[in-house]
């Protein structure tokens, strides 16, 4: 039996998988070396992630929504800095899309949700050469005060 | 035929639903949004773990400082940033608990204060903390089930932060030189 929102998390997971792959296809492209041969992990794991939540949506009866022809970028990519920066938007993105899996209550969903969270913010780090206090989750879903006054506090 | 029993149970039985909604909308005046119980337990829990390395970190900082060595100023300097992380970490789960007034427990309190033992050697204490971190994302991950669904957000969070600071103490043990002699 499937949980009611398993099915429109997993959509929404798998439309940030489609923007993934697509995007790391332009990553890689602005990249040479070691660099291009990360993105190019990347991009294959990003492809299986894709893989497996259509073969799950498939197994619940669900249609599996269709990769955009193509997308439009979040930023403008010519450079192999700006390529880097791609990388940890979609990283971004990614991460917070899997994590409306983890808000589901079925344990398998949950599970996969926080692998995935998890493998995100690793390459995120990768990526971004730091590390994040909380991948995924957006100000508004956090209530302590920040120091950057960027984040606000959400009453 | 009047029944006095029955209308005294018909009387009591309209009342109980607004007997219920007003109870309702006391607990959420008082504490909003709504909590479940479970989740008090699994966010004491990821509190004192996150207090615990905290205060490792600083521990091993300390340490760092003391010596003075240029070496240890620049390992300093790369474990902060991931120290600062884990004061995020316990600030938002601090946030997240509201505890009833006059049964807060002051036991997490008292751990924090206590300076933990931490190898004195970069490279150990390095280590150590790197072990540290890899415990406390395995824990927080143990704590998914049964939590609320934000609560389980924030815990994946927070365990998946927590990941990337074990390649990022390997990255700064790399820039440490003469390691293999401590």
């Amino acid at each position: 039996m499937t949980e009611p929102g398993a099915t429109g998390a997993l959509q929404g997971a798998l439309a940030a998988e489609h923007a993934a792959v697509y995007g790391y296809g332009v990553v890689g492209a602005y990249l040479t070396g070691a660099s291009r041969a990360t993105a190019a992990a990347d991009w294959v794991a990003h492809q299986n992630a894709r893989d497996e939540l259509e073969a799950m949506l498939r197994s619940r009866g669900s249609q599996p929504g269709p990769a955009a022809i193509a997308y439009q970028l979040p930023i403008p990519v010519r450079t192999s800095g700006q390529a880097v920066s791609l990388a940890v938007i979609l990283e971004e993105r990614i991460a917070t899309a899997y994590l409306g899996l983890v808000a589901l209550s079925t344990p398998a969903l949950r599970e996969l949700g926080a692998l995935q969270v998890r493998q995100s913010a690793l390459r995120a780090a990768f990526w971004r050469g730091s590390t994040v206090a909380f991948p995924g989750l957006t100000a508004a879903a956090l209530a302590a005060p920040r120091r950057n006054p960027a984040l606000g506090r959400q009453s | 035929m009047a029944d006095p029993t029955r209308r005294a149970l018909i009387a009591a039985a309209a009342a109980l639903p607004l007997v219920a909604v007003s109870g309702c909308n006391g607990v959420n005046v008082l504490a909003s949004p709504p909590r479940q119980a479970a989740d008090v337990g699994l966010l004491q829990a990821a509190i004192g773990a996150e207090q615990l390395l905290v205060t490792q970190y600083a521990a091993v900082l300390r340490g760092l400082t003391g010596s003075g060595a240029g070496a240890s100023a620049a390992l300093a300097a790369a474990l902060e940033p991931l120290l600062g992380q884990h004061r995020a970490h316990l600030a938002e789960l601090r946030s997240r608990l509201i505890v009833p007034g006059g049964s807060a427990s002051p036991a997490p309190a008292a751990r924090a204060t206590r300076a933990p033992a931490v190898p004195a050697a970069p490279a150990a204490a390095v280590a150590f903390l790197r072990a540290a971190e890899q415990a406390t994302a395995a824990a927080m991950l143990g704590r998914l089930p049964g939590a609320s669904a934000s609560l389980a957000q924030l815990f994946a969070s927070i365990s998946a932060s927590e990941a990337t600071h074990v390649p990022a103490l390997d990255d700064a043990l790399r820039d440490v030189p003469g390691r293999a002699g401590a």
